[in-house]
């Protein structure tokens, strides 16, 4: 397609004009070059056209389209991802879900909601919110991001360690398949029929298809919530302090770790009241009924303590808490003011294994010369080290990704995963032998050829592909331009 | 070399049962070639291997207590006995995971977590010798997946023998994962037809310091139906919701009412006794009694309570509906029950519209016709509440006369073409699953 012809590509914009409406494509350079990229934005590929089609049935049109073509075709949401899962394959078509953002149904006896992919995350909790209820998965982009994105990404998200992730609150979903046909993969009962088919939709990437409507669980807000800051002189003590809280029987709604550079940013950028002078600390919510809080909070307080923490407060009102948590989820903007460029990592270990993972991949970066800022999901075993680094600078990127290679082969070493919750994508595809065998990979080929025999949809991603994978790493980030906009973090 | 040599050859002489001592594994009236016991995953590999170049069925047996689902096989042919693979393979108190061989019994897994104050939060019925494997299989659940769901939401990793006999493994060992495809989910609830699974990690939870379960009754159906709307819109946290009929409630030793609400509370004391107080003003206003304590012996019998209202069950059906409609679906499913002049026991994971429902055979007819005729209406009942409806178990007379799985639609071809796919030679448990499969 990137030799495409001008006289194929004004008849193939006519035909798929006739299916999604006149101001429906997209294919002008400047057009396309938005495009180009999602929120990792190293990768880049140009696209033929970009197409937003308003119905399952046009997305089916368009996919039938490109069948008939040979074209690959990728869909997209808002481009909030981070392993360049959406980008186009050089040349084709993107299909962009963004007109599709109806909240189609609510039912609260049931506690289920119908949306359309297009919805954005946060939006689907502002929908139900006054009757008291909201969409649990909270991926940090979740003001940008879409909930088609989501189910793409399996995105998961600080209140994941309590309430799991987006499969976890996936039902039903009607899918454009590769070929064109709209199915119904489960519905809106808990129990499926037969093969769990949402559940292995969800985080295959966008390359089982399109989701066109989308069944959600919806929860109810929990009665209360309180929010501990817990203040450490060592970064292993806040380590140690996250399995102590798992050993006392609690399971809290979310617990995160910020690391010194990282709490010095924020501080920075927006004094939210983290100690400057701290190694690291660790944000930590529980959530649920009025009665007991009191009780689980000490409890919390008290491993913390035991673990060496130097001091332990509690949010006193909202705006505190809410202050506290611009401090966790404004982190990666506020990396700017530190360094001109970042990459973050995704890596998932076993909660026992934070010391000694946190210590090791401090001791990488620091080999390779540079610097690090860790802020993440700690509650659940999943890093976010951002390896800080000056783009202008040569030679400095190709350390941030050697360092980002071992990183990951750390996490693998230890018995974790290479991914928590960004995806594969085009960025860590080719490190998917660091945890999986050849065997495994093929049956997830087989899998996705069930799903998508000719390969046209989303081609490129998640499995190794590129030769020269060891040489090229993982790349790393710029922000995005909507970020730079202030309309996106990452977490 | 015969395929029986080479299958001793493999598992030892001992682990190879054939004839009359395969007795106790005959599937719906067909007696298998053999039944064989691997020791170990590699063993099963070889197992699976030997069976697919001799193009044999292969049907992996765990406890044997869900054997009897789906549809009756053309063949019984290699029955795989994991109980052999028990061991708890990793258990770190910290990460709350384990690692286990899949042949372990759930209640052996259970207590060798509960000794270090966790415990895995499956609790389907016969936990005594339904295995782990099994219970992903068949994707068992229980009254406690009201609060904490279903294999879905704790299996973090498989290990799988797959149908050329090579071990496939899915998913990890973090509770947080998206490397890949979710092969762990495919696994669940696919009894066996794209994979033999031999081990199996899974997020775990504390152990609560305090559980307790109350019955609330009800002189009527309908005001359960008002109270479970109430419970559910209100701000306690149950951790189950269980709903019995007459027969059901029979079946656990409860007093005889039209309908009994079974629910769960756990947490700290202090929680578990607001909540139970709460839950009294929450059912009371709808016409319930005022909630009474259970023995915690009842738990484990609350899965089970449609099943084991007869003696002598003439079929069992499995609903997935709404919650909203469980309770309408109850009365219309007895009913339908009632006027061919049969008895049904109902009792539902109310919260989740998972309902059972089971019939009394009539031991002076023979006639399967109109214990179809009632199966086939309550599925109908089931598509009206917008679910679907499956055999759970049934006679061969009955799984003849109406489809055992309900109808996937356009889904079910799709899981036809991963069957093709991943089982190319329909060599594991064929021909007993949804859609043919």
């Amino acid at each position: 397609m990137a030799t495409i012809t001008a006289t194929r590509k004004s008849a193939l914009r006519r035909e798929l004009e006739t299916i999604v409406g006149s101001g429906g494509v997209l294919s002008e350079p400047d057009e396309l070059l938005v495009y180009e990229s999602d929120g990792l934005t190293l990768f880049r590929a140009l696209a033929d056209f970009i197409v937003f089609p308003t119905s399952a049935e046009q997305v089916a049109g368009v996919v039938r389209l490109a069948n008939r073509e040979g074209i690959p075709f990728v869909a997209r949401g808002a481009g909030t991802g981070l392993a360049g899962g959406c980008l186009p394959a050089e040349g084709g078509l993107v299909i962009s879900m963004m007109r599709m953002n109806r909240v189609l149904e609510i039912d609260y006896d049931n506690q289920i909601a119908v949306v359309e992919p297009g919805l954005v995350n946060l939006h689907l909790s502002w929908a139900v919110g006054p009757r008291g209820f909201y969409y649990a998965p909270d991926p940090s982009s979740q003001q940008a991001c879409t909930i088609g994105g989501n189910i793409a990404t399996n995105s998961g998200g600080p209140h994941t360690l309590k309430y799991g992730v987006t499969v976890n609150h996936v039902l039903g979903l009607e899918v454009v398949m590769p070929d064109g046909e709209i199915v119904w993969l489960g519905g809106k009962t808990r129990d499926g029929l037969g093969y769990d088919l949402p559940g292995v939709f969800v985080g295959s990437e966008g390359t089982f298809g399109i989701a066109t409507k989308i069944v959600v669980r919806i929860l109810k807000k929990p009665a209360a919530v309180k929010t501990v800051l817990a203040v450490f002189d060592r970064i292993e003590q806040a380590s140690v302090a996250v399995s102590a809280i798992i050993a006392r029987g609690l399971v809290p709604a979310a617990v995160e770790m910020i690391d010194q550079l990282t709490i010095q940013a924020v501080e920075d950028a927006f004094g939210c009241g983290y100690p400057r002078d701290a190694a690291a600390a660790l944000l930590i919510e529980l959530d649920g009924l009025a009665v007991g809080m009191a009780a689980q909070a000490e409890r919390i307080a008290a491993a913390c303590r035991e673990s060496g923490a130097r001091e332990v407060r509690t949010a006193a009102n909202e705006s505190e808490r809410q202050l506290l948590w611009k401090g966790r989820k404004s982190a990666f903007g506020a990396y700017g003011r530190v360094s001109p460029a970042y990459m973050v990592m995704d890596g998932v270990i076993p909660r026992t294994r934070l010391p000694y993972v946190v210590a090791r991949v401090n001791e990488i970066v620091a080999a390779h010369g540079l610097r690090v800022g860790n802020v993440f999901h700690a509650g659940d075993g999943n890093l976010h080290p951002n390896i800080l680094y000056d783009p202008r600078k040569p030679g400095e990127e190709a350390r941030v990704v050697a360092a980002g290679a071992e990183i990951m082969r750390v996490c693998a070493e230890v018995g974790g995963s290479i991914s928590g919750e960004h995806g594969i994508g085009l960025e860590k595809a080719d490190f998917m032998p660091f945890i999986f065998s050849a065997a495994d990979l093929a049956l997830m080929q087989r899998l996705k050829d069930a799903f998508n025999p000719r390969g046209l949809c989303n081609p490129g991603k998640v499995f190794p592909t590129r030769k020269s994978c060891v040489e090229t790493g993982p790349v790393a980030y710029r922000p995005h331009a909507i970020e730079t906009q202030g309309l996106a973090q990452r977490f | 070399m015969s395929l029986l040599d080479k299958l001793r050859a493999i598992v030892g002489p001992a682990h190879v049962l054939t004839g009359v001592e395969s007795s106790p594994y005959v599937i719906e009236g067909r007696t298998p070639e053999a039944a064989v016991f691997p020791g170990t995953v590699d063993e099963v590999a070889a197992v699976v291997a030997q069976a697919a170049e001799a193009s044999i069925p292969v049907v992996p047996w765990g406890g044997g207590s869900a054997i009897g689902v789906g549809v009756p096989p053309a063949r019984a042919g290699l029955i795989l006995v994991l109980q052999r693979l028990g061991a708890v393979l990793e258990h770190e108190p910290g990460d709350l995971t384990v690692t286990a061989q899949a042949g372990i019994t759930l209640a052996r897994l259970q207590s060798a977590l509960r000794a270090r104050g966790q415990w895995l939060s499956l609790d389907p019925a016969d936990a005594e010798c339904a295995t782990l494997g099994g219970v992903l299989a068949a994707n068992a659940s229980g009254p406690r997946r009201h609060l904490y769901g279903t294999a879905r939401d704790v299996l973090i990793g498989v290990s799988v023998v797959t149908a050329d006999g090579s071990l496939v493994r899915g998913g990890g060992k973090v509770v947080k994962n998206v490397a890949g495809y979710d092969l762990p989910k495919l696994f669940i609830g696919s009894f066996g037809t794209l994979g033999v699974i031999v081990e199996a990690s899974l997020k775990l939870r504390p152990l609560p310091d305090e559980e307790r379960l109350v019955a609330v009754r009800f002189e009527r159906a309908a005001e359960a139906g008002a109270a479970l709307r109430a419970l559910l819109a209100s701000d306690l946290i149950p951790n189950a919701v269980d709903l019995l009929d007459t027969a059901s409630a029979a079946a656990l030793g409860l007093p005889s009412n039209p309908a009994t609400l079974a629910v769960g509370f756990d947490g700290l004391g202090e929680q578990v006794d607001w909540q139970i107080a709460e839950l009294a003003g929450v059912v009371v206003p709808c016409g319930g009694a005022k909630p009474t304590l259970l023995s915690p012996t009842t738990w484990p019998r609350l899965a089970s309570a449609a099943r084991d209202a007869f003696d002598a069950p003439a079929a069992i059906m499995t609903l997935s509906v709404l919650p909203g409609v469980v309770v309408d679906t109850i009365e219309l499913g007895s009913e339908a029950a009632r006027k061919r002049g049969l008895e049904s026991a109902w009792c539902a994971h109310a919260g989740v519209g998972h309902v059972t429902a089971a019939l009394r055979a009539d031991g002076s007819r023979q006639d399967p016709a109109p214990i179809v005729a009632v199966l086939e209406e309550w599925r109908a009942v089931a598509h009206a509440g917008g679910g679907h409806a499956s055999v759970a178990w049934a006679p061969l007379p009955v799984k003849s006369a109406l489809p055992v799985w309900d109808d996937a639609g356009a889904a079910g071809r799709l899981m036809q073409r991963i069957k093709a796919q991943l089982d190319p030679n329909n060599v594991l448990n064929p021909g007993r699953f949804v859609g043919g499969i």
